[in-house]
């Protein structure tokens, strides 16, 4: 078993500065920021090392910054370890590769974030409403400019 | 007919017809199962939920940390105790605190009575989906009550007990409460006894379920299921002992597993976990240690994110908690046992061979809950 010291080295190795973090900031728990461009060839290359169970995936909406901060948290069988793998996209041209090629099971969570943060996976097999009224047009609800104000009682 | 692959379904036009279950459906709840079938072998199934979404995530952002305990036992109403300990979870990480030794081991009692009332309703379901003598689902129901009425006792609700809170719990047991909740474990032991006997080793209900719904333990990874559904395939992984938190890492068990990953392992894990949590309770309540319950927090959270996991009796709930420093979440997403478990009936008619019977079946061995899917 790979300790996490020479994951890092390996990914740092591999992608270089595409690797933007790599954190651990408490016990089982593994965070590593990476560059939205090579976020596919880097969830392969951490599928490879025993990352293997997709538990949920979503994004943050940081409309100051002007970006999405779009994650994915994957559990690892071998390592017991939960891996939150980051990445930053421009919230006006809200798009990322899909990982469903790489876990299946995140299929459903990135068709979720869809839904109800306007965010385009690339590649996606299945992006059709799930949650929402099928005639919902009023915006994408988890977003920070959504309005509540027609829905405060 | 072997095993069709979906894109010919869509080719197919004569005999084939896709069955609506649901949206209101007296079993499947506030959902709805596509089912494409020619009467007998099934094709495709797909899920369609969202019925009875209620933005929970949006909620709490609008919620001061304390009051978004409410909305989130929402989610399901048999089983409020660990969601609110998922939430309590992330923002005891985020402050940096732990509750006292004492609140944790009460903790423990409720999250584990919270787990036997979940899943004698949900054995009691796959009992009656099974066509198997309706009156499992009248004895299930029933003989969760000597836990509802310790519940009461504790907290005083039987079903939204919002008694978890960040920092501890509201109030220690009461006077009577060790003595009554031996007596109902005793109770219960013998229910499950008398379960085990007449009904899961019964033939015919073996017969109904072995071998139908198989998820192989592969599939189960990489589909990412979640609680007995998971560890009826194979995979030893119970987030009590993988990332433990209030009193497990103190209490001695054992994670139930099986190999089969049919629907009738997943039926028998979950009277197995039964059988254990009446064990981690008795533990609890003979080792509870004396202290306080209780520690006051701030108001606000300090800035910063947490992820924190907590095993539901449907299985992992997972919480991803970002604070701004102020008196309200920044941003919470939930991921809910019963969003991954759902999804994987989707999955089956694409390596196994379904009959129509055998959907309910599949479906209730899973146990999933649409409330809790869709938030």
């Amino acid at each position: 078993m790979m300790s996490m010291k020479e994951l890092e080295k390996k990914l740092r190795d591999r992608f270089g500065e595409g690797v933007i973090d790599f954190a651990i900031p408490r016990k089982n728990r593994l965070i590593i920021k990476v560059d939205a461009s090579i976020v596919k060839e880097i969830a392969m290359f951490i599928k490879e090392n025993g990352f293997d169970m997709p538990i949920s995936a979503g994004a943050t909406d940081y409309p100051k910054d002007k970006r999405f901060e779009v994650f994915w948290v994957i559990w690892s069988s071998i390592h017991n370890l939960v891996l939150i793998l980051k990445t930053d996209i421009d919230r006006d041209n809200a798009e990322i590769d899909s990982l469903v090629e790489v876990w299946r099971g995140v299929q459903k969570f990135e068709r979720e974030t869809w839904e109800l943060m306007g965010i385009n996976y690339k590649g996606h097999p299945k992006l059709k409403p799930l949650l929402l009224p099928e005639d919902w047009d009023e915006g994408y609800p988890l977003r920070k400019d959504f309005s509540l104000s027609p829905y405060k009682v | 007919m072997g095993i069709a692959r979906v894109e010919e379904v869509e080719e197919l036009k004569d005999g084939l017809m896709r069955v609506s279950i649901g949206p209101q459906h007296p079993i499947s709840g506030q959902g709805r199962i596509l089912v494409v079938t020619d009467g007998e072998t099934v094709y495709d199934i797909e899920i369609d939920i969202g019925y009875s979404h209620r933005g929970i995530e949006k909620i709490l952002e609008n919620r001061i940390y304390i009051h978004g305990i409410v909305p989130l036992e929402r989610m399901v109403m048999l089983d409020t105790s660990p969601i609110t300990m998922c939430y309590v979870r992330a923002l005891e990480e985020l402050y940096g605190v732990e509750a006292p030794p004492r609140a944790q081991y009460i903790r423990t009692i409720i999250l584990e009575m919270n787990r036997i009332i979940s899943h004698t309703y949900a054995l009691g379901l796959f009992a009656e989906s099974a066509a198997w003598n309706p009156a499992i689902f009248l004895w299930t129901t029933a003989d969760r009550e000597p836990f509802l009425d310790l519940l009461e006792m504790l907290t005083g609700a039987r079903w939204s007990y919002s008694f978890i809170v960040p920092g501890g719990v509201r109030a220690d047991l009461p006077q009577g409460f060790k003595e009554a909740a031996f007596e109902a474990i005793k109770f219960f032991r013998e229910r499950l006894d008398v379960y085990v006997d007449s009904w899961i080793d019964n033939y015919l209900f073996e017969v109904r379920t072995r071998n139908v719904g198989v998820i192989p333990r592969d599939k189960a990874i990489e589909w990412g299921a979640a609680g007995p559904s998971l560890r009826a395939s194979g995979v030893e992984y119970d987030t009590r002992k993988h990332d433990p938190y209030a009193a497990y890492e103190e209490l001695d068990f054992k994670i139930i597993t099986d190999t089969s990953g049919d629907s009738y392992a997943r039926g028998g894990v979950r009277v197995k976990e039964m059988y254990v949590s009446l064990d981690i309770i008795e533990q609890a309540l003979e080792n509870i240690p004396d202290g306080p319950i209780k520690r006051s927090l701030p108001q606000r959270a300090p800035p910063g994110e947490a992820y924190a996991r907590v095993e539901t009796a449907r299985g992992e709930i997972g919480m991803y908690v970002v604070s701004d420093g102020k008196d309200k979440p920044y941003r919470v997403k939930i991921s809910p046992a019963s969003f991954r478990n759902i999804f994987l009936i989707e999955m089956l008619p694409k390596i196994e061979e379904l009959r129509f019977a055998d959907v309910p079946v599949i479906f209730y061995s899973l146990d999933p809950w649409f409330l809790d899917a869709d938030r």
